[in-house]
């Protein structure tokens, strides 16, 4: 597991291809995912746990933009941890809810460098990553590829 | 309410423009130090800073403002499942004043091999600020229904 040493920044060639990293774990909070469903997506199995009981889900779910979000937070974590010299996400190539995320539910992410290619005009390298996100049960509840934006080392900056 | 109920009811093609979402920086603020605390997002002086040159809005934010305007044009009402993306882009940031608004054209409707009586309908979709300049673009997936044999 990548680890930042002595206050060193992480920079795009510091990140291997086929680097494997796990983050997490998250707690899914009911009332994170009431507010989250009441404020962007307002769907009776995001909001209201009595007919969340009585839909197809058969109880409560986080909506799955909001469990894009608590990925967010845990790439976050990680770039904080390691100081990873991040300069954002030009966007991500695909993205699946394979199962229902759910109250309690304890996430963990395991993430893997598939591609690292630097620009050639630019002081960023792009990476893309698969992502995959499972709950205490081992279950995958999420699946992506992404692709984030690192600044280059300074001295290989052009 | 009429519009599109079953997999067969989507036309290629057939595209919608909907929604009117005012971006306030209070709310990209709080979503970001939530969800998405990297300093362009959650810090205007670092953020003016940046390569970003001020606030810009989490992409995530984005994408929850643009699932409010698809519940509030009804358009979750038929649905059975969001199933994921593709091809997600984020072209230019949102930033606090923009105003957003969503144009989703049917790109294809495929019948699931595996049930029968479901299909997904693929959205290429636009979030569009107030100049019309896509923030944001990808291929929804959406499981629906198929219309049951007479």
């Amino acid at each position: 597991m990548p680890r930042a040493t002595g206050g060193r920044m992480k920079y795009f060639e510091d990140f291997r291809l086929g680097e494997v990293s796990v983050l997490g774990p998250l707690v899914v909070d009911e009332a994170e995912v009431l507010e989250y469903g009441r404020k962007y997506d307002p769907q009776p199995f995001h909001t209201d746990k009595a007919a969340a009981a009585q839909s197809h889900f058969g109880g409560l779910i986080a909506s799955g933009w909001h469990t894009c979000a608590m990925q967010m937070r845990l790439m976050v974590e990680e770039m904080t941890r390691d100081q990873v010299a991040g300069m954002g996400s030009p966007g991500l190539e695909s993205c699946r809810w394979l199962k229902p995320v759910r109250l309690g539910d304890r996430l963990t992410c395991r993430t893997e460098v598939i591609d690292a290619r630097p620009s050639a005009s630019k002081p960023y390298g792009i990476l893309k990553r698969r992502f995959e996100l499972s709950n205490q049960d081992g279950e995958v509840v999420m699946r992506l590829v992404g692709l984030g934006l690192v600044a280059k080392r300074p001295e290989a900056r052009a | 309410m009429s519009g599109p109920r079953y997999l067969e009811d989507f036309e290629i093609g057939a595209c919608e423009r909907f929604g009117c979402y005012p971006v306030s920086e209070d709310e990209v603020v709080e979503f970001a130090r939530r969800y998405d605390p990297q300093p362009f997002h959650v810090d205007r002086a670092a953020a003016e800073r940046s390569h970003f040159g001020g606030l810009i809005v989490s992409g995530w934010h984005t994408a929850a403002m643009y699932i409010r305007m698809i519940n509030d044009h009804g358009a979750t009402r038929h649905a059975l499942a969001g199933l994921g993306f593709d091809d997600m882009r984020w072209p230019r940031p949102t930033r606090p004043g923009d105003l957003l608004s969503v144009e989703s054209t049917v790109k294809a409707t495929s019948p699931l091999q595996s049930r029968a009586d479901r299909g997904i309908v693929t959205f290429a979709t636009r979030i569009l600020n107030q100049r019309l300049e896509a923030v944001m673009t990808f291929d929804m997936l959406v499981l629906f229904p198929r219309r049951p044999r007479a």
